[in-house]
């Protein structure tokens, strides 16, 4: 024992745990804690909505000041900045490739200079892709039928000789180049004059006018939740849900504690009836969905059976518009038959942590079995009730496929679904992560709710 | 009842009274019993029957599912044409094999990764041990929903949308916080004296563990990855959201139910539900470890 307490000692300054706990919790914060961090984001910021404009044509140059996305601008000036290709990576990115090539003119000149990268066509490259060989394009449209070579990468340089159409060039080097517009617009009364990448700005034919396309900066903003509130399914959802959960949760405790009671009453077959009681906690909710749509379609099981029995003359149409609350019991039905398996196992395990000699003794003195039920199972099963129904709760908030099945989405919707309806209908992801977002929070408050009326419950007890 | 000598106990001779409590004692137990397989059998059925009704329907002509009245009669006529249909219909066979790939990523990946966390959990006292503890309750408890759609975006961003594997990133991240809790369980029902034992014969800790702990711990290890398959194989919306052309079976589903005929809602209905009808009975025991901890 004391070589136990001395290795345990010892434990406690081991780096061991932290290594083995580490991948996990990197993995999480990657897949779990980023993510929320990004929802929120995505919830209550607007990107792009502002474009920085900067003194000189470069990215770390002092800021002369800011425009809003859509102002109108005249553009002064031009200027195309050298840039490392593998800056390249990102999006729409307006960039002028230069080449550097040498070739042989009509004259029999050797010539080695700058042209735009759309001036020649290239005809060969080497295994990283890069082109080597290429040919003069022919010049439609313009009047001089060569192209010029300029001794630097930019329109303005100097031009050091001319080569005519096809013909073949090495191609010695490449220059990208970024373009940067030197732009002047009114903002809020004064006038901002300042430089600003092109691919912000979007250009009118006559390049001396033009349009912010995009900001580079975000600023936060209520605009996607009150969106979201004001979505017309907001409020059907939020009400559906909060109704499933008011009808479903109740049940579900009531019969998952009986199910419960029936596997701890150590029958023969015991380890059947858990079997069976906790099949649906492996079915997907989209199969529970199929499984009772098969029984509430129109000439499904319910209607063959009320039929055969003789009480209805004609099939009753159950899941339609004019039906709502048939769709509604039908869910209900549904998430009461997927997911009180979970609740029961939650309260399996508590039950088996009540000792039998409290239950024997209760016998003994002729409790019944309600009373057992009531004075000693409850109270003893309190923490386990409790993340039962924290869990179902936060469960219940994401129910979904359940509802596209039964009430195909539109005539009795939830949140989960509007979430997936803005993301994947309407492609509105500021808005489904709002939503997201929204049920987030809805979750964490019936938690904490549960948390506190348990809490209470114990301080009045005392 | 008899003594060690055989003669017959002093317990025969009790008062009639008390005879007669023992009596209604036992009629009570009995009656108690009765009515207990009785609620047992009227909750079964609510579970077995629908899964009935699923199942003979997929497992009938498409005139019978089409039929009404239906036959009360389960798989009349007996017939694979409308699993079969269902099987050959655009999108499913890879849809199924999308799923499996998907499920077995995330179950490599949750298990290499929880292993570890789960085995330190058990083994070790080390501060921040039961913070670590609460914030795994706490994520487990979170909407999947709510990651779904930022992991999405990321995902778009980062140009690793609508891959089999960033789908299978997600459900190891839903999988993740089960798998860690369960194998933590799962080491600390292997006493640690054994693993003592081993060290004090000369084992390294790593030989410790391979050969005594790992063939003691397999079967619950087995039963995490059979539940991590399971999830993996019913989650259906971030599997909706997070994939196009690379749809797993639910995804496909889903998106095609309003398109789809009902011999192929139900023979799917049924399809993506006979793995769970095979593992929960491998890991019925297990569920407890999963799911039961309340507190530590």
């Amino acid at each position: 024992m004391k070589a136990n307490a001395r290795t345990q000692g010892r434990r406690k300054l081991n780096w061991t745990p932290y290594l083995l706990i580490l991948p996990s919790l990197i993995y999480l914060a990657l897949f779990f804690g980023w993510p929320m961090v990004q929802g929120l984001i995505l919830a209550v910021r607007e990107e792009d909505v502002f474009l920085t404009l900067h003194v000189e044509a470069q990215q770390n140059s002092p800021v002369a000041g800011q425009l809003s996305r859509g102002t109108q601008v005249s553009i002064l000036e031009r200027q195309g900045n050298l840039i490392p290709p593998n800056e390249l990576g990102e999006t729409n990115l307006i960039t002028e490739v230069w080449f550097q090539i040498r070739g042989t003119d009509e004259a029999g000149e050797e010539i080695q200079g700058w042209v735009p990268e759309t001036r020649i066509r290239v005809r060969e490259s080497d295994a990283d892709g890069a082109p080597i060989v290429g040919s003069i394009r022919t010049r439609i449209g313009s009047d001089d039928p060569f192209t010029q070579i300029r001794d630097e990468p930019n329109a303005e340089a100097e031009m050091v000789g001319r080569f005519e159409a096809g013909a073949s060039v090495e191609i010695l080097d490449q220059a990208i180049l970024e373009v940067w517009y030197l732009i002047r617009a009114e903002a809020d009364g004064q006038m901002v004059e300042g430089w600003a990448p092109s691919r912000y700005i979007q250009v009118f034919g006559d390049v001396t006018q033009g349009r912010i396309d995009r900001g580079d900066t975000g600023q936060f903003t209520t605009k996607y939740i009150q969106r979201m509130v004001n979505d017309r399914f907001f409020m059907p959802a939020l009400r559906t849900t909060l109704l499933i959960i008011v009808l479903v949760i109740p049940i579900q405790f009531v019969l998952a504690i009986i199910m419960a009671l029936v596997i701890q009453a150590d029958l023969k077959g015991s380890g059947l009836f858990l079997y069976i009681f906790s099949i649906a906690i492996g079915v997907s909710d989209l199969a529970v969905g199929i499984l009772w749509y098969s029984i509430f379609t129109q000439f499904g099981y319910l209607n063959s059976i009320l039929q055969g029995l003789g009480l209805i003359d004609a099939p009753i149409t159950y899941l339609s518009a004019n039906t709502r609350h048939w769709i509604i019991i039908a869910v209900c039905l549904a998430e009461v038959w997927r997911a009180t398996a979970l609740v029961m196992v939650i309260v399996v395990a508590g039950m088996q942590a009540i000792s039998r000699e409290v239950l024997e003794a209760a016998e003994v003195f002729g409790a019944t079995l309600w009373q057992r039920v009531r004075y000693i199972i409850l109270p003893l099963l309190r923490p386990s009730l409790q993340v039962a129904l924290i869990l179902r709760t936060i469960l219940a908030f994401q129910v979904f496929a359940v509802v596209i099945v039964l009430g195909g989405g539109d005539i009795v919707t939830v949140l989960a679904n509007e979430t997936y309806r803005q993301y994947y209908d309407l492609r509105n992801f500021n808005v489904a992560a709002a939503y997201a977002i929204f049920i987030l929070v809805l979750s964490m408050i019936s938690a904490l709710f549960y948390l506190r009326a348990v809490r209470t419950q114990e301080e009045t007890i005392e | 009842m008899t003594n060690a000598n055989g003669t017959p106990s002093k317990v025969v001779q009790v008062s009639p009274e008390v005879q007669a409590i023992h009596r209604r004692l036992k009629r009570n137990q009995q009656m108690t019993r009765a009515f207990t397989y009785l609620v047992g059998i009227l909750i079964s059925l609510w579970v077995l029957i629908p899964i009935l009704f699923i199942a003979s329907m997929a497992l009938t002509t498409p005139a019978e599912v089409r039929s009404y009245p239906k036959s009360i009669l389960p798989f009349t006529p007996l017939s694979t044409y409308t699993l079969s249909f269902f099987l050959g219909s655009r999108g499913i066979i890879p849809g199924i094999r999308n799923s499996i790939v998907v499920a077995v990523i995330t179950l490599v990946l949750s298990i290499v990764i929880s292993a570890p966390a789960g085995y330190a959990l058990s083994r070790f006292v080390f501060r921040g041990k039961d913070v670590f503890r609460l914030s795994i309750l706490a994520v487990r408890a979170f909407p999947i929903v709510v990651l779904s759609i930022p992991l999405a975006v990321v995902f778009l961003r980062t140009g690793i949308y609508d891959s089999l594997f960033s789908l299978a990133l997600m459900h190891t991240a839903l999988a993740l916080p089960t798998t860690i809790l369960v194998l933590s369980s799962v080491f600390s029902s292997i006493p640690y004296e054994l693993e003592e034992a081993a060290l004090v014969f000369g084992c390294s800790p790593v030989q410790a563990f391979r050969h005594v702990v790992l063939p003691l711990v397999l079967p619950g290890i087995a039963a995490s990855a059979i539940f991590t398959f399971v999830l993996s194989w019913n989650e259906v919306f971030a599997a909706t959201i997070l994939t196009i052309q690379n749809r797993t079976l639910p995804a496909q589903v889903l998106v095609t139910l309003n398109q789809s005929s009902e011999p192929y809602q139900f023979a799917g209905g049924f399809f993506m539900m006979i793995p769970a009808l095979i593992f929960i009975f491998f890991i019925r025991r297990y569920l407890f470890n999963m799911w039961g901890q309340v507190t530590k």
